[in-house]
């Protein structure tokens, strides 16, 4: 199929209104981050910015809840399916979800960090973070590969002055250094990928670039195609930290403050995969033009960096002592089981019944680790900066239940028991990992990666029973001062609350992410 | 009579939640801890009791039936007291329940969801399990005098919250609940050998427990997901009515028409049934292929096509069992490691001998029996092919294996502990054994033997509750002619251990008979069976061995007293937790009919699946007729 490439003018001045209203919720989000911008100027006290930021994202979640633009403004173009191959924003599929998920992380971010505001910097602090919700939420948005693009490098360029900002010391430095110099790589790389899949597709447009893919794979393999995708993965792999893309993750983690780094460990993760899966074609509006990835050499790689990525990164774990390199080498491991359900979306499965393809699993377990991990962040900035090691959690069980509670709820998720939303979205992974064809190349491939997953789930218990152990089985070193910081608390409480919620009751949230990857007839 | 249904499914949800409402209660207790969680517990096996009541009748009805030739143990499990039962008639059961938790993909009316459910209900299979349950934490509870812990009502609150979690593995007939409630035991376990164990290694020994059976039960995860989708339930592929229940028919062209995959359940009945069905096609696939290329009046070119369909049937139906065996691989690892089957055990002594005695006498006496359970309930109806293929030889193996290696270490022990934790391996070896047998003996025998195993080997860590209490220490070499000062305990104690080595008139003998019977039946285990059961002999005559040199060390010979002084004779709680299991071993010894006859039915489907896949596997003469139409 040739991508329809010509500009219709008239056509696309009509559907200009409608992408604005479209986008409008994170225009609001960039409007409040000026505000804010300005607001630092006149008054330096942290209380007003942080209220001013709650307010922001109060008002983009009402703006959000406003009647969606629906896939009409689409058929502005003439076609809906043709207005999908021209329009630079799509009002269907991921967006809804990865606007919502980009609020909540926000939300979530802004109560954990307010133990971390300082007067004087605390509106760019806040700002910045407004500006990181805008840029993740348009990379669900996007359906161009300019749109796309400029999103990840919105997410990006704030979460440098962040790091910068909030970081102070040479550990802060340095990982702000390393985090910069490593993101605007990947932005290159990212970037010439990109420059690939528009010189083989002649258009920017997501649809056009699928349908080129789908077209250059008919009769072989295309050399061009595999260096786009191999590129386009390096690129993201750096964002969802894939093994071998991970390494800045530790020391960017131990040195960054804590709740910059909370920001770190979700947001790019979501805009991470969520652009891999519309970049691959696996999720989207594409849904017209059906790329059958199977065939490709996509699966294969997705697959090697799953596996690499949740053994690696559970590996490197159990040797860590420092809590927050732990939780970096356990962020690696959970984005490799999420590239599980990249992996098999990209066999091109028929569901069999309507069952989870890959995607839609991925967007379930991408709510449960956000919440589980900014759950224990949340928890680590309300003890303060006293607990570096897991050993400076012992006997917090006696000393401070609470958190203590907290913390294990947020554990026993990462760990995957029922119950909780990790056990969820592990579940909902290994279905759709064996419910993906065994008649593609891959074979039993699939199949083997649910019981790899299951094998370093196992591995992973490890590290988390050992902190489990830690808080609740040994009695106090040296006492920690009481937690001082009541929103992070509150945003521990709301993240273990989430956890249990998702645990026990998933639909909401699954038929969320139905809604925004509707399977492939 | 609609009561009585209702009455069921109330009383089931009660029994099986109520243990987590004593953990709420008993949680903040100090003083009084251990006498409320005593009362608890009873008011509990009363409850237990009156479920039992209401229930064991209609399964002592289905064994009669199935002996009268009225029924047929072909329809799969049927529970009842389902609550959220699907029956239109409030005074019949459907067996099914439309209590749905997650639907993972939605279905048209009159189709089975494609959903976890809150499915629980009950059989003969799982009835006397929950009872066990339910008798054992009193048991637990009055045998944990003096908890070494400052908050002893946590103590209770969490053996009271692992009865609930294994009472709902029992209980469960949804694939991902059971798994669910399988898994939630190791959070009670964890924080029961974690925090109140005895020894030093206690903290290890939690976390090494934990991680082991995790490390299983994420293969067995892995593995019912696998199950749960490759035995999608077959759906007529014509006609104008598409969800019809499948019927063999047969295409234009003369082929037999395959059923279509339908919906994914996860209910144990209907699974079990899904794979019956499509092994049964895959297997009359090629049957049917073989006789119409073996037929009189085929042309040539007709041959040549009639082969190759023979060839790729035959290709579908052993991809089908290579898969299955896959599938019967990763699910037992979870049970294997949780029973524990020898080569898995290695968890076991540390985590039994740091962990405080009343949690010891849960694990051995109710939690192992989840292993057991999940093979009975799980492994072995829902891959059947694979049961018969390696069961025998590869776990009855390792059963025997583990009945001789568990009882000559048992025998080596000096810590009374590990001497019965090692004699718990050895008896479970027994029943795995009994069980991969797979005849109607070996099946009923190793249900029987999960309730009588749990008796005797919780009995006997009352025993060690009591003697620890005296003596401060668990050292065989620190007691000796005990008999003389506590005869009524004394007394007591041989009862239980004679039940352990399988007297007659108690109870372990009628289930260990039965357990031979199976094992010695050459109809079905012909090369196996022999060396096998001998291996099993020789591990009885070893456990009698270990257990009489037990007891005359403690009971008999010089009389040595703690320090504090002559041991002080048996309080009300200890004669009641020596005396209840000690009663029930002699009147199941006795009496053992009417529990039998209850599972007798239950078991019967096991048996029957498995025969099925039996017939299968059987070298073509023995095969019954192709289907005749």
């Amino acid at each position: 199929m040739t991508p329809p490439v010509t500009p219709l003018p008239d056509l696309a001045a009509g559907y200009q209104a409608a992408a604005y209203r479209m986008i409008l919720p994170e225009v609001a989000l960039l409007a409040v981050a000026c505000l804010l911008f300005l607001v630092g100027l006149a008054t330096p006290r942290r209380l007003v910015a942080w209220v001013v930021g709650l307010l922001g994202l109060a008002l983009a979640a009402g703006l959000a809840l406003a009647p969606a633009v629906g896939g009409a403004e689409l058929g502005l173009f003439g076609d809906p399916a043709v207005g999908r191959t021209l329009a630079p924003f799509d009002p269907t599929g991921l967006a809804g979800f990865t606007r919502w998920l980009a609020l909540g992380t926000a939300l979530v971010v802004l109560l954990t960090a307010w133990p971390e505001l300082t007067d004087g910097t605390a509106a760019e602090y806040v700002g910045c973070l407004l500006v990181v919700a805008a840029g993740t939420s348009l990379c669900g948005r996007a359906n161009d590969l300019v749109s796309l693009y400029l999103s990840l490098e919105l997410l990006s360029i704030p979460t440098y002055v962040l790091l910068m900002v909030a970081g102070r010391g040479q550990p802060g430095q340095e990982a702000s250094v390393k985090y910069f110099l490593l993101s605007v790589l990947s932005s290159a790389v990212l970037l010439f990928g990109f420059s690939y899949l528009y010189g083989m597709a002649g258009s920017t447009n997501l649809g056009a670039v699928v349908a080129t893919l789908t077209d250059a794979h008919v009769t072989a393999v295309n050399p061009l195609a595999v260096v786009a995708a191999v590129l386009a993965v390096a690129g993201l792999g750096f964002r969802i930290t894939a093994v071998p893309f991970h390494w800045y993750a530790p020391d960017v983690y131990q040195g960054g403050p804590t709740g910059v780094v909370t920001l770190l460990a979700t947001a790019p993760k979501v805009a991470g995969f969520v652009a891999l899966a519309r970049v691959l074609g696996l999720a989207g509006p594409a849904a017209g033009v059906p790329f059958d990835a199977s065939h490709t050499l996509v699966p294969l790689t997705l697959w090697t960096l799953a596996v690499a990525t949740m053994t690696l990164g559970n590996v490197l774990a159990l040797l860590q002592t420092d809590l927050r390199r732990l939780l970096a080498y356990s962020g690696v491991a959970h984005g490799g089981y999420m590239l599980i359900g990249l992996v098999t979306a990209s066999a091109g499965a028929a569901p069999a019944g309507g069952l989870p393809t890959g995607v839609d699993a991925v967007l379930i377990y991408l709510v449960a680790y956000i919440l589980m991990t900014a759950g224990f962040f949340a928890v680590l900035l309300h003890l303060g900066e006293g607990v570096r090691t897991g050993d400076d959690l012992a006997g917090l069980g006696e000393t401070h239940p609470v958190s203590a509670g907290l913390l294990a709820v947020s554990l026993l998720s990462l760990i995957g028991l029922p119950l909780t939303a990790g056990f969820v979205g592990k579940l909902l992974l290994f279905v759709a990992a064996f419910n993906a064809p065994a008649t593609t190349p891959m074979g039993g491939g699939f199949r083997v990666l649910a019981v790899v997953a299951a094998v370093n789930a196992a591995i992973g218990a490890v590290y988390y029973l050992r902190l489990l152990g830690v808080m609740y089985l040994r009695s106090a070193l040296h006492p920690l001062p009481r937690g001082k910081a009541g929103p992070a608390l509150l945003a521990a409480a709301l993240c273990a609350v989430g956890t249990v919620a998702l645990g026990v009751y998933p639909k909401p949230v699954s038929d969320a992410a139905r809604v925004a990857v509707p399977a492939k007839q | 009579m609609d009561n009585v249904a209702l009455l069921r499914r109330v009383l089931l949800l009660v029994v099986l939640f109520a243990p987590l409402g004593f953990a709420l209660l008993t949680v903040g207790s100090r003083g009084l801890a251990r006498r409320l969680a005593a009362g608890l517990a009873a008011v509990h096996v009363c409850l237990t009791g009156g479920l039992v009541a209401v229930c064991a009748g209609d399964f002592h009805q289905r064994g009669e039936r199935l002996a009268a030739g009225l029924s047929r143990p072909t329809d799969g499990f049927r529970p009842i007291a389902v609550p959220g039962d699907t029956s239109t008639q409030p005074d019949l059961d459907d067996g099914e329940t439309a209590w749905t938790l997650f639907e993972l993909a939605p279905t048209g009316p009159g189709v089975p969801p494609a959903a976890i459910q809150f499915y629980v209900g009950l059989d003969g299979l799982n009835l006397w399990l929950v009872a066990l349950a339910s008798v054992m934490t009193l048991v637990g509870v009055l045998a944990s005098a003096n908890v070494a812990a400052d908050k002893p009502g946590r103590f209770f609150a969490w053996l009271f919250a692992l009865q609930c979690f294994v009472t709902g593995a029992f209980v469960s007939y949804d694939l991902v609940l059971f798994y669910v409630f399988f898994e939630l035991t190791l959070v009670p376990a964890f924080f029961l050998i974690g925090k109140y164990g005895v020894g030093g290694g206690r903290r290890e020994a939690a976390r090494t427990f934990v991680l082991y059976t995790l490390f299983g039960s994420l293969l067995t995860l892995a593995g019912a997901v696998g199950l749960v989708l490759t035995n999608p339930t077959p759906i007529n592929p014509v006609g104008a009515e598409p969800r019809a229940a499948y019927v063999i028919t047969l295409r234009p062209d003369g082929a037999l028409q395959l059923p279509a995959a339908g919906p994914v359940t996860f209910s144990i009945p209907r699974l079990m049934q899904n794979v019956g069905t499509w092994a049964l096609t895959a297997d009359y696939t090629v049957r049917w292929a073989e006789a119409r290329a073996a037929g009189p009046d085929v042309s040539l070119a007709e041959a040549g096509r009639l082969r190759a369909e023979v060839t790729a049937a035959e290709v579908a139906r052993d991809r089908r069992q290579r898969t299955q065996l896959w599938l019967f691989v990763l699910l037992v690892a979870g049970f294997a490691v949780k029973t524990p089957i020898v080569p898995f055990h290695s968890w076991l002594p540390a985590a039994y001998a740091e962990a405080p005695l009343g949690a010891t006498l849960l694990f051995s006496a109710v939690l192992a029996k989840l292993g057991t359970f999940g093979l009975l309930r799980i492994v072995l109806p829902l891959c059947p092919d694979a049961a018969v293929a390696y069961g025998l030889p590869v776990f009855g193996t390792l059963g025997a294996v583990g009945v001789v290696y568990a009882a000559l270490c048992a025998y080596a022990q000096r810590d009374l502990k590990l001497l019965a934790a090692y004699s718990s391996v050895s008896h479970l070896g027994f029943l795995v054994l009994g069980l991969f047998t797979l005849t109607p003996e070996g099946i009923t025998g190793a249900a029987l033997h999960m309730v009588n195993h749990g008796l005797t080997a919780g009995g006997l860590f009352a025993v060690l509750a009591v003697l620890y209490d005296r003596y401060r220490t668990l050292d065989v070499n620190a007691y000796g002619g005990l008999a003389a000062h506590l005869p009524g305990y004394a007394v007591l104690t041989m009862v239980l251990c004679l039940a352990g080595v399988g007297l007659p008139g108690l109870n372990s003998f009628v289930s260990e008979m039965l357990l031979l019977a199976g094992l010695f039946d050459p109809a079905h285990a012909p090369r196996w069976g022999f060396p096998l059961a001998c291996a099993a002999v020789a591990g009885l005559f070893l456990g009698a061995w270990y257990t009489f040199t037990m007891l005359k060390r403690v009971f008999f010979g010089p009389s040595r007293t703690p320090p504090a002084g002559p041991p002080a004779p048996l309080t009300r709680a200890e004669g009641i937790a020596l005396g209840l299991p000690a009663v029930l071993c002699l009147l199941l010894g006795l009496f053992p009919q009417p529990v039998l006859q209850t599972m007798t039915a239950d078991a019967a489907v096991v048996v029957e699946q498995v025969r099925a896949a039996r017939d299968r596997t059987a070298p073509p003469p023995a095969r019954p007729a192709p289907p005749p139409r």
